[in-house]
């Protein structure tokens, strides 16, 4: 049985959790069966309207409808979709880049090193939600372009996370020994340093997702998503543009609803990516 | 146990953190108390009111009759600084900068006699001589809003103060035009090449009510200031500015700005509140979706427009887009409201079955599993809708009543520059262009759908591709019909082809509310063909 340990070591990890992290991760947890599920979850279709427009919440529409009378529990379980693929699209492919261009940088050293070390300095100083707004303007609204404008702001942290840990790793004595047998540079990186510096991504990933669910939010609201698409930015975004939402009863589902789960997600990430932090560098467990 | 509580703690402040942020988002502007300090603003002595504030914030171009963008909140900022020789009214035209004018029996000479002692902004006095330069100025560089065609006049002065035009062809909309023509100082433009890019200080000097105070093109604001020589009605606010606002309806109740839209939802809301007026604006603005049948042959089919229009439930979108305030169009394009509105019209109503038949009868039987429908050449019907970022919602609507019929639309939203630009060009399968206008002189129609000429000035209006000689007939008939009463049966007659001929359909005619703070100030008025309050310049002047 090799299956067992494996679930065993999943329950210990879980175990080493806080509280908060554990809530947080039964959260995502939840939140990713709904965006799985959300063709079966909901009795409504989440393009078209099901209902007359802005029904407060009832029996028929749990969460109320919208301005087009399109169902809000419809919408959010769909828009969950969205902002998951967003989220961890963009945190993997961020995270992976940046990874390894990282340990590139750290073990090939010279030229390549001052080259993308400059580089990160440049990204890091550039103002990022200036360039996204004006990149995704460019690019045009989609989905597949958010997630590729966003990683292109998200790879800097792990890649320097990762080459400061790989610079310390390539003097290690069993790196040098196995560099001294002939080990080439891909047998080491997939050998020795990925699963060496993978906590460390799977921290920057968490982290990551939580910033480019945020981030995504944003640009729908600033009207550079795909304009008909159901993400949680873009229902608040037609929310706050129905005139005087404020002082209409309207706010308390049609933007109360995706905000929370908007807020629900992101806590949740923040709660798992500080414990995962603490777990694969004991040193801030104390 | 200490262990429980620090973990309780945790999660209570975690709970805090949350509810605080809830709280931030949400609790401000939904109940707040009015500001008892505002100083009353009303000079009692002179009984003028300091400053209206309204809202601004998006460039409207500097406001010179050749750089302001060619909407109307740009096109009535430079109104406030320049004088036409007419102006409009509740009722209609009334003298301007003209004391008095005479047409001719055969309806083409129209002699103006300008009002002495009228001065520039900048002290000098403006005469006949101006009025001529203007007129012979602007039929060689083209006004943004050009009412009135190079060669279509002839302009002399006539002793010292009477102007004479003389039209090639009687025309029954020149009057309304010539009027409206801002009148340009020769002694700043007569040496000005490029009208467009002359943006000196010297270039926004007018007759009008008001001087242009203050502008900045990155914030989009203005400040008006009252002009002490004007010649005309005393203004009864010292200076009009247009400020940034982040919201409305909440700038408005904080009294950051004295007048907002508002919409139904709210009527109770403002109704009832002390000092503040709400009034209904009439239907003279619409959106219309619009075809480019020169680039789309699909288009060109006149039982496809047809098809589109019966599947379209215009009540519906005026009930979910504009929440019930607004009227659905009109076939024949002019709305109810207009003076010569044709109720006879074709009226389409929203019947799915007439409008599978008319596909199927152009070969569009089959659909696939997406449900669109195509033709046996695999011709499908899936079009680009151009929308503005605002227009959105109405462009959702539409997808999903053409979805019923197997008409697929991939919407595709721009900021309105960009939107704009698009019009101009002729970017576009569909598109649907809101705009005003739609209250004045049923001319407008033959700039609509006459067959395209290479004429330039009426790129942005034209239908591409849409050709019918028998109405062309019409709409030149009308123009240069002087009878009224003939001419309204040639417009009768128009609206009903087009509502046959479907070259663009009007959806609705929004007509929301305006609230106002009229403890404040409440001069505002419409134009008879206008649908705002904050455009007309008589809206800032003492009225007898």
């Amino acid at each position: 049985m090799d299956f067992y340990p494996k679930v065993k070591s999943a329950v210990n990890y879980f175990k080493q959790f806080s509280l908060s992290g554990k809530l947080a991760l039964i959260m995502i947890l939840i939140i990713l069966l709904i965006a799985i599920f959300a063709p079966c979850l909901s009795s409504h279709p989440h393009q078209r309207s099901s209902g007359s427009a802005l029904t407060p919440p009832d029996g028929e529409h749990l969460l109320g409808t919208d301005d087009l009378g399109i169902d809000l529990w419809a919408q959010i379980a769909n828009g969950a979709r969205i902002s998951l693929m967003v989220g961890f699209g963009t945190a993997l492919l961020a995270a992976l880049g940046g990874g390894i261009l990282g340990i590139i940088a750290a073990y090939k050293g010279g030229l390549i090193d001052k080259i993308l070390m400059r580089l990160i300095d440049i990204m890091m100083v550039m103002p990022d939600l200036p360039v996204m707004i004006l990149l995704a303007a460019f690019f045009g609204p989609s989905l597949f372009n958010i997630i590729l404008v966003l990683s292109l702001f998200s790879w800097i942290r792990p890649a320097r996370v990762v080459r400061s840990q790989i610079l310390m790793l390539k003097e290690q004595s069993y790196i040098k020994s196995a560099e001294s047998y002939g080990a080439s540079s891909w047998y080491l990186i997939c050998k020795h340093f990925l699963p060496e510096v993978s906590p460390l991504l799977a921290v920057s990933i968490i982290r990551l997702s939580g910033r480019a669910i945020v981030a995504e939010a944003g640009l729908s609201f600033l009207g550079l998503g795909d304009p008909t698409s159901r993400s949680w930015g873009l229902i608040i975004h037609h929310a706050l543009n129905f005139a005087g939402i404020y002082y209409t009863p309207f706010w308390r589902w049609w933007l109360l609803y995706p905000w929370l789960a908007l807020t629900i997600l992101i806590v949740s990430l923040a709660f798992i990516g500080r414990d995962l932090e603490r777990i694969v560098d004991p040193r801030l467990g104390k | 146990m200490k262990l429980k509580f620090k973990r309780l703690r945790k999660r209570l402040i975690t709970l805090l953190v949350i509810s605080l942020l809830v709280f931030s988002l949400f609790g401000c502007g939904t109940e707040e108390a009015m500001d008892e300090q505002d100083v009353d603003l009303i000079d009692e002595a002179e009984e003028q009111v300091e400053v209206v504030r309204l809202e601004g914030g998006s460039d409207d171009g500097y406001p010179t009759p050749y750089a302001h963008y060619s909407r109307g909140p740009g096109a009535y900022k430079m109104n406030l600084i320049f004088d036409g020789l007419l102006e409009r009214d509740e009722d209609g035209l009334v003298l301007w900068l003209a004391e008095d004018y005479e047409v001719s029996d055969d309806g083409r000479q129209y002699l103006f006699t300008i009002r002495n002692e009228v001065k520039w902004q900048d002290g000098e006095a403006m005469t006949a001589e101006d009025v001529k330069f203007t007129f012979e100025y602007s039929s060689e560089h083209p006004m943004v809003r050009t009412r009135v065609e190079p060669d279509e006049v002839e302009v002399e002065v006539k002793g010292d103060n009477q102007v004479l035009f003389t039209a090639s062809e009687p025309n029954a909309s020149l009057l309304y035009n010539l009027g409206r023509v801002p009148i340009i100082p020769k002694h700043i433009w007569e040496d000005v090449e490029n009208p467009e890019d002359y943006l000196e200080e010297e270039a926004v000097i007018g007759t009008g009510p008001y001087r242009l105070a203050d502008y900045s093109q990155e914030h989009g604001t203005y400040r008006f200031e009252a002009f002490e020589d004007f010649w005309g009605p005393r203004q009864n606010v010292k200076a009009i500015e247009f400020i940034p606002v982040s919201e409305d309806i909440m700038a408005f109740e904080q009294r950051e700005i004295d007048l907002t839209r508002i919409g139904t939802d709210l009527l109770p809301r403002f109704e009832k509140q002390e000092g503040v007026e709400v009034v209904q604006r009439p239907a003279f603005w619409g959106y219309r979706l619009r075809f480019n049948m020169q680039d789309n042959a699909q288009l060109e089919d006149k039982e496809l427009r047809q098809a589109i229009s019966y599947a379209l439930d215009l009540e519906d979108m005026v009930e979910r887009d504009a929440r019930g305030a607004g009227v659905p169009g009109s076939a024949g394009i002019l709305p109810p409201d207009h003076v010569m509105y044709n109720p006879e019209v074709k009226n389409y109503g929203q019947n799915l079955d007439k409008a599978e038949e008319l596909l199927v009868d152009l070969g569009y039987d089959q659909v696939n599993e997406d449900g669109i429908r195509y033709n046996e050449d695999g011709e499908k019907l899936c079009f680009d809708l151009f929308v503005r970022d605002s227009t959105i919602r109405l462009a959702e609507i539409m997808n999903e009543q053409l979805s019923e019929l197997g008409i697929n639309l991939s919407i595709r939203s721009e900021e309105r520059q960009t939107h704009d630009n698009r019009l101009h060009n002729n970017d576009y399968q569909l598109i649907i262009h809101g705009g005003g206008g739609w209250g004045g002189d049923p001319d407008y129609l033959r700039e609509r759908f006459m067959t395209s000429t290479d004429d330039e000035e009426y790129v942005d209006t034209q239908s591409l591709g849409y050709e019918n000689q028998e109405l062309n007939q019409l709409l030149e008939e009308q123009r240069y019909e002087v009878d009224q009463e003939r001419r309204e049966e040639i417009i009768f007659e128009i609206q009903e082809l087009l509502a046959e001929d479907v070259p663009q359909i009007a959806l609705y005619y929004p007509a929301g509310y305006t609230a106002y703070r009229a403890d404040k100030y409440d001069g505002w008025m419409f134009m008879f063909d206008h649908h705002s309050l904050t455009h007309p310049k008589l809206s800032y002047l003492t009225r007898e």
